[in-house]
C-alpha cells in the first residue's frame, strides 16, 4: 500500500504514507514548542512526539506576539530524537499508526484556546482525549478527508487524528481560494469533510455541479444553519450532515443531524443542564488545565440551551459576552481597553452585529471628545490590526453621544 | 444606489489596501475580482441592510454586483 497522506497544492505537497516514513526518519530533532507555517511538517513533527513520548505544544497560529509573549511560549527548546533505533518499529503506515496509538500512554499535548474568556488558555490533551471521537475500522480505511480547519486548532487536530488512525487521505484545502475548493474536492476524490459553517458558506454557493462521492459533511464551532445545510445537501446529495458540539476544553461531545442534540450514554452522569440551562460538563471530559475554572466537579460551558427531555436538547445561545465572528471568539473587554486608549475617546462599546456571512461582525459605538479627533479615531482603529487577530477589530464604527445602557448599568451588547 | 454601492464597496477594498473601484461591473464576482474574503463580505452585508433595509444573504448566497443589485430591487 503506498496511499496518499497529505496533499496540499497551494505548497506543491502530495505526500504518500511511505513518504512520511521517510520524512519521519530523517528528523533529528523536534522544538517543545511547535510553530510551523507549513500544516505537512507540523503534523510531521507532532507524530515524531507521539513516538518518542515527547509532550510538545502546539502554538495556535491566531494568536498575537504580545499573547505568545504573556503565556511564556516565546522561548522555545528541542528535543534530540534518533530514528535509526525505531527504524524496525515504523516501518510500514500500519506499524506507525499502531505505534502512535499505542505509545501514547503518556504523551501530553498542549494547545491553546480563546476560551469563554477570550483570554488565550493552555489544555493539556492525551492521546485519549484527542481521539475520544475518532471512529477506527475497516469501513472508515477508503475515506479521503478534506482539512478545513486551522491545524493548530483542536478542531483540525481531530480531523487530523481521525484521519491518521485509518491511513486516509488528507487534503488540506484550509487556505484554499473559495473558488479552488469545490473543484479540488472533486479532484482528489474527497469524500469526508468538516468545517466551520463559515467556511462552507464561502464555497458551496459557488458551485452548481452536484458532487456524489462526498459521504460526510461536518458542521461545527456555529449555530446550526439550517438554509446552509440545505444548501450543503443539493452540492453533496450523497452526504449525510452531522452538527458536533466540539470545545477545545472538552473535544468533541455530541453529533446531531439537525439542531437536536443526544447525550451519549457514555457519558451519562457527566453532562449536566443546569436549572438556568447552562450546560455543564463534568471534570472527567476536560484535558487537563490550570486555566479551566471548576465549580466542584463541574466545568460551566456558558451555552445555554434548551432541555427538550431526559437526554435531548438544542442550543439557545452563549451565556457570556463574547462574539462568534465565523467560529472565533472575541472578548468586547479586551477590544473596549484598546479603543479606550486612543486618544480623543471618552466611551467605547463594542458589540457584535448578526449576519448571514459570518454569524457576527465586531461593531464599535464610540463617544469622542469632539469632531475634530473622529478621523485620527478611525484610522487608530484601522490599526488595531497590528496588535488584534484581523476577525477582532471593528469593521464598523459609529459614533454617538451616549453608549446605552441597561438598568443595571452594563453596557448592551447585543 | 449603485453610487452608495460603490462607495461602501470602495470603503472595504480602501481598508484592506486596495485600489477603489472606478465603476462597478455589473459582472464582477466580490469574492475573485474584488478579493473579498468572508470578513468583507459580511461588512457589506450590514453596510447594505442599514442602508436599504434588505438582508442581501437572506435568499441565499450572492457573489456578483449584478446580484447585489437584484436583491436590492434595482431590475425590479
Amino acid at each position: 500500500m503506498n496511499k496518499f497522506f497529505w496533499i496540499d497544492k497551494q505548497r506543491g505537497i502530495a505526500k504518500t504514507y511511505i513518504d512520511l516514513i521517510r520524512d519521519l526518519m530523517s528528523i533529528k530533532s523536534v522544538p517543545h514548542f511547535l510553530n510551523h507555517d507549513n500544516p505537512y511538517e507540523l503534523y510531521v513533527s507532532l507524530l515524531a512526539s507521539v513516538v518518542f513520548s515527547r509532550n510538545v505544544d502546539i502554538v495556535d497560529s491566531d494568536l498575537s506576539r504580545t499573547e505568545k509573549e504573556n503565556l511564556g511560549i516565546s522561548k522555545n527548546h528541542d528535543y534530540e530524537m534518533d530514528f535509526s533505533e525505531l527504524a524496525e518499529g515504523i516501518g510500514s503506515p500500519e506499524k506507525l499508526m499502531n505505534l502512535v496509538s499505542s505509545a501514547a500512554g503518556g504523551w501530553r499535548l498542549g494547545i491553546y484556546t480563546s476560551g469563554t474568556t477570550g483570554r488565550p488558555k493552555r489544555i493539556e490533551h492525551t492521546m485519549e482525549s484527542l481521539t475520544r471521537a475518532c471512529k477506527i475500522g475497516d469501513r472508515y480505511c477508503d475515506n479521503v478527508w478534506a482539512f478545513a480547519y486551522n491545524p493548530t486548532h483542536f478542531a483540525g487536530l481531530q480531523v487530523f487524528f481521525q484521519a491518521f488512525l485509518n491511513l486516509n487521505t488528507i487534503v488540506y484545502i484550509f487556505e484554499t481560494t473559495p473558488s479552488r475548493i469545490l473543484p479540488t474536492i472533486e479532484e482528489n476524490s474527497v469524500t469526508h469533510i468538516s468545517a466551520t459553517p463559515t467556511f462552507y458558506r464561502s464555497f458551496v454557493f459557488a458551485g452548481e455541479k452536484v458532487n456524489e462521492r462526498v459521504l460526510g459533511v461536518t458542521m461545527g464551532g456555529e449555530k446550526f444553519d439550517t438554509s446552509l445545510a440545505e444548501r450543503i445537501s443539493s452540492i453533496f446529495p450523497n452526504a449525510r450532515i452531522r452538527n458536533i458540539y466540539a470545545s477545545s476544553e472538552a473535544g468533541s461531545l455530541f453529533a446531531s443531524t439537525g439542531d437536536v442534540f443526544t447525550i451519549p450514554t457514555r457519558f451519562s452522569g457527566k453532562v449536566l443542564i443546569g436549572d438556568d440551562g447552562e450546560l455543564l460538563i463534568h471534570k472527567s471530559l476536560l484535558g487537563i488545565s490550570d486555566d479551566i475554572i471548576l465549580e466542584g466537579e463541574w466545568y460551566h460551558t456558558g451555552d445555554v440551551v434548551e432541555r427538550l427531555d431526559e437526554n435531548n436538547f438544542r442550543f439557545i445561545s452563549r451565556r457570556t459576552e463574547m462574539i462568534n465572528v465565523g467560529g472565533y471568539k472575541v472578548n468586547p473587554h479586551e477590544v473596549e481597553k484598546a479603543i479606550r486608549e486612543i486618544e480623543g475617546v471618552i466611551d467605547v462599546r463594542v458589540f457584535g452585529r448578526s449576519n448571514r456571512v459570518t454569524g457576527n461582525i465586531v461593531m464599535a459605538e464610540i463617544v469622542a471628545k469632539n469632531a475634530e479627533v473622529k478621523p485620527y479615531i478611525e484610522s487608530e482603529i484601522s490599526k488595531l490590526n497590528k496588535h488584534f487577530q484581523s476577525w477582532k477589530v471593528p469593521r464598523i464604527v459609529n459614533f454617538v453621544d451616549l453608549i446605552e445602557q441597561t438598568r443595571t448599568g452594563k453596557k448592551v451588547r447585543k | 444606489m449603485e453610487e452608495i454601492l460603490t462607495k461602501m464597496i470602495n470603503e472595504i477594498m480602501n481598508k484592506k489596501g486596495s485600489q477603489s473601484v472606478v465603476e462597478l461591473k455589473t459582472d464582477a464576482s466580490l469574492r475573485n475580482d474584488y478579493g473579498f474574503d468572508s470578513l468583507d463580505l459580511a461588512e457589506l452585508t450590514v453596510r447594505i441592510e442599514d442602508e436599504f433595509g434588505v438582508d442581501i444573504f437572506e435568499h441565499g448566497n450572492v457573489d456578483t454586483i449584478s446580484e447585489i443589485l437584484k436583491r436590492l430591487g434595482a431590475n425590479e
